[in-house]
């Protein structure tokens, strides 16, 4: 278990191990190679270190994900359904789940959420 | 921003929302239900101060199916509209939310929005009237606000209308671990 939510939640733990087997969920429901190249393209957005070599996913799936950082209001149908037709509906929902967790998870990382949850 | 679902339910015959297109993925589901009530069940931190981060996320990312949405435990502790209505961009100048709520609101746009607003006297407002434990509370709440109202509307589940609705607090199911 890693990053800045568990991290930050190292004095609670049951709610730690809930969002850890949480977020493995959505890991597992996209599969390894796509959430390595899903997080990697998210990280990169942001400017922030990427901790793995980057998987590989089709280009319709990495737009999806680089666009959920800032401007997810503007994906469209047609994007959508090009990843539907690359994943499936259940792999747009995982995506979706996995690519706004690694988004979030670089913003908690931003602001350093374990450092200001330290006691 | 699309109101058409782009993903179906997948529980047959209850409309595509976020619970039934969750459930394309069992698993995904069971263990948000389970975190997601065990995060409202906790008081570590209050039900209104994550209600008022929750409706700040709400307003910065668009999500009109969240901004409709109110939770009974937090409307029980208090937060009435005149507050919520108060979660503006000018929240700082508000004489309705205390300064614990402005504390929480700050952190929640520093995560979401800009690190850069997380100054030295912001952490100092944060640190003086939240414990260590309740910013992580509030740090986990804010992660999953902001993800799942970019999930949701990225899977087009939004409403094309939709009054404001007070809905149960979301528990942890019986069958939960």
């Amino acid at each position: 278990m890693s990053g800045p939510v568990i991290e930050a939640l190292a004095g609670s733990p049951d709610l730690a191990a809930r969002y850890a087997a949480f977020r493995d969920a959505a890991h597992d429901a996209l599969g390894p190679e796509l959430v390595e190249a899903v997080r990697g393209a998210v990280a990169e957005v942001h400017g922030a270190p990427v901790e793995h070599a980057p998987g590989v996913a089709p280009e319709a799936v990495l737009a999806f994900a680089r666009r959920m950082v800032f401007e997810h209001t503007a994906i469209t149908d047609e994007e959508a359904a090009a990843v539907a037709s690359e994943l499936g509906e259940p792999g747009l929902v995982a995506l979706s789940v996995v690519a706004a967790l690694a988004d979030a998870e670089c913003r908690a990382r931003a602001i350093d959420l374990p450092g200001l949850a330290s006691a | 921003m699309s109101t058409i679902p782009r993903a179906s339910s997948a529980i047959e015959g209850e409309p595509a929302h976020f619970g039934t297109v969750l459930a394309h993925k069992p698993e995904l589901a069971e263990k948000f239900a389970d975190l997601y009530g065990r995060f409202w069940d906790s008081d570590v931190l209050s039900a209104r101060l994550k209600e008022v981060a929750r409706m700040r996320n709400a307003r910065v990312t668009e999500c009109g199916f969240c901004r409709n949405v109110r939770f009974d435990k937090a409307v029980a502790e208090g937060l009435g509209e005149e507050v919520v209505d108060d979660i503006t961009d000018d929240y700082e100048n508000s004489p309705r939310l205390t300064e614990a709520e402005k504390a929480v609101l700050k952190f929640t746009d520093a995560l979401i929005h800009d690190p850069d607003l997380l100054t030295g006297d912001a952490k100092a407002a944060l640190r003086r009237h939240l414990s260590a434990e309740q910013i992580a509370e509030l740090g986990l709440g804010v992660t999953l606000f902001l993800a799942l109202a970019k999930a949701l509307i990225t899977l087009g589940l939004e409403p094309e209308q939709m009054d404001r609705t007070v809905l149960p607090t979301p528990a942890v199911p019986e069958n939960a671990g």
